[in-house]
């Protein structure tokens, strides 16, 4: 009947249109989330990206080739993630690099690009993605084309507790400090919570047990009495920035005195904004410098980016694209760009900074045996002062390749 | 017990139970009129907070005045999406305007992103502004007065169905279509000012989370936390819509207390509405208030 | 069934068994054949992309058919269908990873653990009608997404479960082709079951409890054991459906079973058409391919290229709630409805009846 036809239509349709590449160029996909529920993120991340690209063809390219990025959003959708990776499976030439997004398209596909040979970069910094070999036995299966630039949610969440406990000394309390891990019961929060409970236990805090707010905004005041009563110290919060600005904002009008702990993807310039006051002071472990820091790399940025401020989740993704293009370009030279290609090019260099942005992301480094790349790890702290957000460099934490912490 | 505690979380669960009664009416209002299950909710609030915001930056008004503004476009929104969306559907069963609203509630938020981007943004002027300390509990002096217009709300509603013609015609209506049009009741008419009525109540209370909690697209999954409410009132009682709020609203934060304090499950918060509903239902299929379907044979 | 098809002049029926045939003319089962062959030779036009389209039709199609047996045929609306779907994707992936059930036996096995948890939640059911079933099985979508974020012996946790390819005594059905073999034995089994299932003594019965539940209780049929059993029909479909998606996709996690594919599987039953089998597949059909079909139009307008551009990413977004809104204003009873509207129309050409 018709829906055979219909689908054979949709899909001659889609591959005429998608695969205009020619052949001196070099195809790379994009999954971006625009419409979705992290759209705030998503939006950031697509304006980096595709900055990125344009001023990477005006410079030279990849080799003198052009590169072509196809976007497409997938509004966190997994089942969309999927048929759009079939997609441009079946495409002349198939990307051989993907620049997906978060969680649910990372893990969806995960099982897919690593029996493809597909180099997959993602904003999602889970942690079972850093086992390329299998040798950590923590992590069902090895991911060797998985790739991000950053700490690992559980990395970032420990270097916030190792920096917590030296605060907290510093600050001159008295017995173990009171911590709280605060979070959704979902994937994304849960990714970083055994293991950051754990170490705080380790580092000699009191860990207090898990107080539970949704990943959808409401009112939390019921939450933040709890944390209120709990006394806690530290408060983790791993939800995203949707919900983590109604927590604050609740908890300023509680009354609640704690220090906040909050994950990369729920805190930036915009969100702070939003905030207002009460995202005065909160840690989080942000692994490029934000905008108008004074490094030389920030020139490179204003070239790319242009005059206006951009925040954290831009430079994160213009981070990992400048990456990509090192690695591209490296690719080329050795044999052309193939999955495995790409692949050895992210091996090529240790403590690696792209090019011209020297200061801008942390050194990074990855392994054929381990792809944590960022184990230094950068503590910044947010103020907000007459409603303009800034930042105070605290501390770069040092965290060592435990085999311990491996894929956890 | 911490009975100082105890009380705060009373306190803040009614605060916020007015709040979800407020919403659970304004679904109740749909549902009495016109039958159809009106599971685009959550974007009325999300539209009204927007249309507030959107009003007080770029046309520099106070709050008061953007939210004045705010009650007439939702007005008109109500009244133009009954006339286009939910007219022609006026006799089909009610599970294609169920899917309907799904679908409208598609298009509001794919409209909200387009027109005020997705980033999560927050009212000029600061949020709310004053607290009021009620017990030891610091509680937004905006929710103090989405919580008075609740229940003002609920005592003007109560007397509009109960003394004026146009509530009366819209129980008939309710009660049964064809026999109040046959007695010259405008369906037409009724319909539109009931949808009108509930994007007006929607957009009121979506000013309010907004103004307390930032406006995102999320704030629109504030409109499944009101199901629990309206059918533990039952869907056809205003009445039952506020106690079902209420209900909710202190259920969710005396589990909480109970959860932060003695069992440290951490779920109790999202599930016990949950739990309560169903065994409400198991108890009273109709809600604590819903009219008793009597089954003629 | 054979009724609800106009059939050509002259055509009697003498016996039950030829009012019984699964389909309405031998002109008709023909047609059933020819497309199942085409079908069958579909990947040697198809590529991965086609494939993955009809293999996500296909399982998202059982479970909208075992929705449709729960809410279609007998009359409950069950917005909880999602979480049943994701039970299974979890069971079966459990049942191969811990207990080495091979993957082809753990998928119905699958099927059947989530038919018992289906009973559980159907229990209710018998008491509660209409819209208050409605939210009682809302609740139950929430309590077991609860449950699969807390039961990490089972589902894995944050982590998801990994699931492997299914393997037939060494023929590993990895890769698109295969997978969507298996795909259409699944579709044509159950759906062949659920056809049958609708001309036996119980499908008839369960119609009965959606038309007049007052009278087929007079009548003696009753009513609390077939509530619970459509919900534990429905539950077993969605099961299975699940354990298809999560061994094609090779990792199951809670991210995508929530309250929104719940209402996108109720979607595919209301436009393809309540209380159709076949309805249940151009549902699914258009649920999947549509947003494809809009992108695909966007494409080739050139609206959409390489960067973001937003203001018409947002456009996609509203058009696929407005293609939504305006199948049901022009055709509230689904596609199911139109083509036997169009199938008669084209019969009757020119008369109208």
């Amino acid at each position: 009947m018709n829906r055979y036809a219909l689908s054979t239509l949709v899909a001659a349709a889609a591959l005429a249109a998608a695969g205009g590449a020619s052949a001196q160029s070099i195809v790379i996909g994009s999954l971006d989330d625009l419409t979705g529920p992290t759209s705030a993120n998503g939006k950031e991340f697509a304006a980096a990206k595709s900055d990125a690209v344009k001023w990477i063809n005006a410079n030279g390219g990849i080799n003198g080739k052009k590169l072509e990025m196809l976007s497409f959003d997938y509004s966190y959708k997994a089942p969309v993630a999927i048929t759009t990776y079939k997609k441009w499976a079946g495409d002349n030439p198939r990307p051989q690099v993907i620049y997906g997004y978060g969680t649910a398209d990372t893990e969806a596909l995960s099982a897919m690009v690593n029996t493809d040979k597909v180099v997959y970069l993602s904003h999602s910094f889970s942690a079972n993605l850093t086992d390329p070999a299998g040798t950590s036995k923590k992590v069902e299966k090895p991911t060797p084309y998985n790739f991000f630039h950053g700490p690992s949610y559980s990395d970032g969440c420990r270097a916030l507790v190792q920096w917590a406990a030296a605060d907290f000394k510093k600050k001159g309390g008295k017995g173990k400090a009171k911590f709280v891990y605060m979070g959704d019961n979902h994937p994304y929060p849960n990714s970083a919570k055994e293991a950051c409970m754990a170490y705080a236990g380790k580092q000699g805090m009191e860990v207090l047990p898990v107080i539970q707010y949704s990943m959808a905004p409401a009112d939390f005041k019921a939450q933040c009495l709890s944390l209120k009563e709990t006394g806690a110290n530290y408060t983790y919060l791993a939800n995203a920035a949707n919900a983590t600005i109604a927590l604050l904002k609740s908890c300023a009008t509680v009354g609640v005195k704690t220090q906040y702990l909050t994950n990369i993807y729920a805190y930036s310039e915009p969100v702070m904004t939003a905030i207002g006051d009460a995202a005065d002071g909160v840690v989080a472990p942000i692994h490029v410098a934000p905008w108008g820091t004074d490094v030389s790399g920030m020139r490179r940025v204003r070239e790319i980016g242009g005059a206006e401020p951009k925040s954290t989740f831009y430079m994160a993704a213009l981070c990992t694209m400048m990456y990509l293009r090192e690695a591209l370009i490296t690719a080329d030279k050795s044999g052309g760009v193939t999955g495995e290609n790409v692949r050895k090019a992210m091996y090529a260099k240790a403590n690696w900074e792209p090019e011209g942005l020297a200061g801008v992301c942390a050194p990074a480094t990855w392994t054929d045996k381990d792809h944590r790349s960022v184990i230094d790890v950068p503590i910044v702290q947010g103020t907000m002062s007459g409603g303009k957000p800034g930042w105070k460099k605290l501390d770069v934490v040092h965290l060592g390749r435990e085999a311990e912490w491996f894929g956890r | 017990m911490k009975s100082g505690l105890l009380l705060q979380f009373a306190l803040n669960g009614l605060i916020i139970g007015t709040l979800y009664g407020m919403v659970a009416m304004c679904f109740v209002l749909v549902f009495k009129a016109s039958r159809a299950v009106n599971f685009a909710q959550g974007e009325f609030l999300l539209v009204g907070a927007w249309l507030c915001w959107g009003f007080m930056s770029q046309l520099g008004v106070p709050l008061w005045a953007g939210f004045l503004l705010t009650t007439v476009a939702m007005a008109l929104l109500g009244a133009l999406i009954q006339a286009v969306v939910i007219r022609p559907l006026i006799g089909e069963p009610v599970i294609s305007v169920i899917m309907v609203t799904i679908g409208l509630s598609v298009v509001l938020r794919g409209i909200t992103l387009w027109i005020f981007g997705p980033e999560p943004k927050s009212f000029p002027g600061g949020s709310g502004g004053a607290t009021v300390n009620l017990a030891g509990l610091n509680i937004e002096a905006v929710y103090l007065w989405g919580a008075g217009a609740a229940v003002i709300g609920m005592a003007a509603f109560a007397w509009f169905f109960k003394y004026s013609r146009l509530g009366l015609a819209m129980r008939a209506t309710a009660f049964n279509q064809q026999v109040a049009q046959s007695l010259g009741v405008s369906i037409q008419r009724i319909f539109i000012v009931s949808w009108a009525i509930s994007a007006l109540v929607s957009g009121v209370a979506g000013v309010v989370v907004g103004v307390v909690n930032g406006i995102s697209p999320g704030l629109s999954l504030f409109g499944i936390k009101v199901f629990p409410a309206v059918i533990l009132g039952g869907l056809d009682s205003i009445v039952g819509a506020i106690v079902g709020g209420i209900v909710i609203g202190l259920l969710e934060n005396l589990a909480q207390f109970v959860d932060g304090e003695y069992l440290h499950w951490g779920n109790l918060y999202v599930v016990a509405p949950f739990y309560a509903l169903v065994l409400v239902l198991m108890l009273k299929p109709y809600g604590l208030f819903g009219t008793r379907d009597i089954e003629r044979i | 069934m054979s009724t609800g098809t106009s059939r050509r002049c002259g055509d009697f029926r003498t016996r039950y068994a030829q009012e019984m045939t699964w389909f309405p003319s031998p002109r008709s089962a023909a047609a059933c054949a020819i497309g199942l062959g085409l079908l069958l030779l579909a990947p040697l036009v198809l590529k991965n992309y086609g494939l993955a389209l009809l293999i996500q039709i296909g399982y998202l199609g059982i479970a909208a058919l075992g929705l449709n047996l729960v809410t279609g045929f007998t009359g409950q609306i069950s917005l909880g269908h999602a979480a049943f779907f994701g039970f299974g994707a979890f069971a079966s992936a459990w049942l191969s990873n811990r207990h080495g059930v091979p993957v082809l036996l753990a998928m119905p096995a699958a099927g059947v653990l989530t038919a018992l948890v289906g009973l559980v939640f159907g229990a209710p059911a018998a008491r509660i009608k209409g819209l208050y079933l409605a939210i009682a099985t809302l609740a139950a979508q929430y309590i077991l997404e609860d449950f699969f974020n807390r039961a990490t012996w089972f589902t894995g946790g944050a982590a998801g479960a990994n699931a492997q390819p299914a393997n037939l005594f060494g023929f590993v059905f990895s890769g698109d082709v295969r997978y969507f073999y298996l795909v259409v034995v699944a579709v044509v089994a159950m759906f062949g079951f659920a056809a049958n299932l609708m001309r036996t003594r119980d499908g008839r019965a369960m119609v009965a409890v959606r038309d007049h539940y007052l009278a087929a209780e007079i009548m003696g049929i009753p009513l609390a054991r077939y509530r619970i059993l459509a919900f534990g029909l429905a539950s077993f479909y969605a099961g299975v459906a699940g354990a298809l998606m999560g061994h094609y996709v090779g990792f199951v996690s809670t991210e995508s079973i929530n309250i929104l594919l719940s209402v996108q599987m109720l979607g595919m039953i209301i436009i393809g058409g309540m209380g159709s089998i076949m309805g249940s597949l151009l549902g699914a059909a258009f649920m999947v391919l549509m947003p494809e079909a809009v992108e695909g139009l966007f494409h080739a307008l050139g609206l959409i290229g390489g960067g973001a551009d937003k203001g018409l990413v947002y456009l996609k977004e509203i058009s696929i709630g407005l293609v939504i809104i305006l199948f049901l204003v022009f055709e509230p009873e689904g596609l199911a409805h139109r083509w036997r509207q169009t199938k008669a129309w084209w019969k009757l050409y020119p008369f109208t009846h």
